[in-house]
């Protein structure tokens, strides 16, 4: 299922609970894994002139310079690089960050991208600390045609294996999409598929919020959407559960990975719009799942938006 | 009642080391190697307090943890994580305490005197 990897990393320690998950998983399941580092924005066309994302400052980019980033990289993640012992290569390129990371998945055919949702090193700044993701991730988790496994905090680090899958569905045609993925992944972990729906009160019609039977009629009916729609196509794999509850989706399903101990969860990312950072305070579902969880999320595209990221 | 800890972890000499302190606290003391080891040492032995590892050959700790936390007599035993990984205060959310390796022993005899008594 997963031949490549491609790990994106700022080489920063923001980055350490990525880069776990990144080396746990090519090792665990024998796949290459691309390092990729963008170490600056070209300051002009043609120009030998970087700004380096971590400092801001113009740096002359010559070979010495290449080597002396690759070397650090190689020094940051040497440890991980011996233990492991999994075929790598570490790719450094300028530019945008998001449309390189792209970039580097399309031609080296990846067929997962681990990154963090963390970019900052700055503790103030940091997107984690304003709840909102970084931009870079925001843009490869919208536009990647692979899924995009994300790691928001150190807690949602790789703690030994994946046995326990959540899957989150809000019954989108994304999720179908998700689901898939999940359900595929679930049989090659032979692990516990928990899927799970969140049902809003925060935003629905008052009689919805007001009456606990109106929600548990819901309730009921939800799960049986769910045996419809996702059980009928698991091929008589009987290790899942079923799971509604109410409240705040993503907090319900932070909770909910949490209590179940999920290793991963899976979540379709279907935002269609990507909202400035001062508007994105509590931005989507599957966004604010990523900075909360105590697990890393992977976020798997519309099929459509794939279709047509493939055909470009 | 003499006290009973287990230790889970698959570095002898941290469970040689991890053995000497309680021992000479006072406390008595068993051994699991891994975490599939842990679960039929724990139902044999049922000790009153756990020092986990984490990354561990067979079976990590956290993996432990979730069947421990399966089983109704001995879902409620404390457990302190004992771990060179870092951010291993994330690992467990239930654990007493997560102390570093290489830790301080009389930080660790403290938390076990505060969940357990001597």
């Amino acid at each position: 299922m997963f031949k490549k990897i491609l790990f994106a990393t700022t080489g920063t320690p923001s980055c350490d609970a990525a880069a776990r998950v990144a080396f746990e998983m090519a090792k665990r399941y024998n796949t290459e894994l691309f390092i990729i580092n963008i170490f600056g924005i070209p300051s002009r066309s043609f120009s030998q002139v970087i700004t380096d994302l971590r400092t801001g400052d113009e740096i002359d980019l010559h070979d010495d310079q290449l080597a002396k980033i690759k070397n650090k990289l190689e020094r940051r993640y040497k440890q991980q690089i011996r233990d492991y012992n999994t075929p790598h290569e570490i790719v450094l390129t300028d530019g945008i960050p998001h449309t390189e990371i792209l970039r580097a998945a399309r031609k080296n055919e990846i067929d997962l991208i681990v990154m963090g949702a963390r970019t900052s090193t700055q503790e103030n700044t940091g997107a984690v600390n304003r709840h909102i993701v970084g931009r870079t991730l925001q843009s490869v988790a919208r536009s990647a045609r692979c899924p995009v496994l994300i790691i928001g905090r150190a807690a949602a680090s790789f703690w030994g294996g994946i046995s326990n899958i959540v899957f989150g569905t809000d019954f989108s045609k994304g999720s179908n999409q998700a689901f898939e993925f999940a359900f595929n992944l679930t049989k090659m972990f032979n692990a516990s598929l928990h899927i799970f729906h969140a049902i809003d009160i925060s935003s629905g019609p008052f009689e919805f919020t007001k009456n606990q039977e109106v929600i548990e009629d819901r309730i009921r009916e939800v799960r049986g959407m769910i045996r419809k729609r996702y059980i009928s196509k698991m091929e008589g794999y009987n290790d899942y559960e079923i799971d509604v509850w109410e409240g705040i989706p993503y907090v319900e399903i932070v909770k909910y990975a949490r209590e179940s101990f999920a290793d991963l969860i899976v979540m379709a990312h279907h935002t269609k719009k990507m909202a400035p950072p001062e508007e994105s305070v509590f931005g989507s579902n599957v966004e604010q799942v990523v900075l909360r969880s105590n697990a890393p999320v992977i976020s798997v595209n519309h099929p459509a938006r794939q279709k047509k990221i493939d055909n470009q | 009642m003499t006290k009973k800890i287990m230790i889970v972890d698959d570095d002898p000499v941290i469970v040689k080391y991890l053995e000497n302190i309680f021992k000479n606290s006072g406390y008595k003391t068993c051994v699991a190697r891994d975490g599939s080891e842990g679960m039929k040492i724990v139902k044999k032995e049922n000790p009153d307090l756990i020092t986990l590892d984490l990354e561990m050959p067979e079976e990590w700790g956290p993996r432990f943890y979730r069947k421990l936390s399966k089983e109704k007599p001995f879902k409620n035993i404390p457990v302190i994580v004992i771990s060179g990984l870092s951010g291993n205060q994330y690992a467990i959310h239930k654990a007493v305490a997560s102390l570093t390796k290489p830790f301080d022993r009389n930080v660790l005899l403290k938390i076990v005197k505060d969940t357990i008594g001597e």
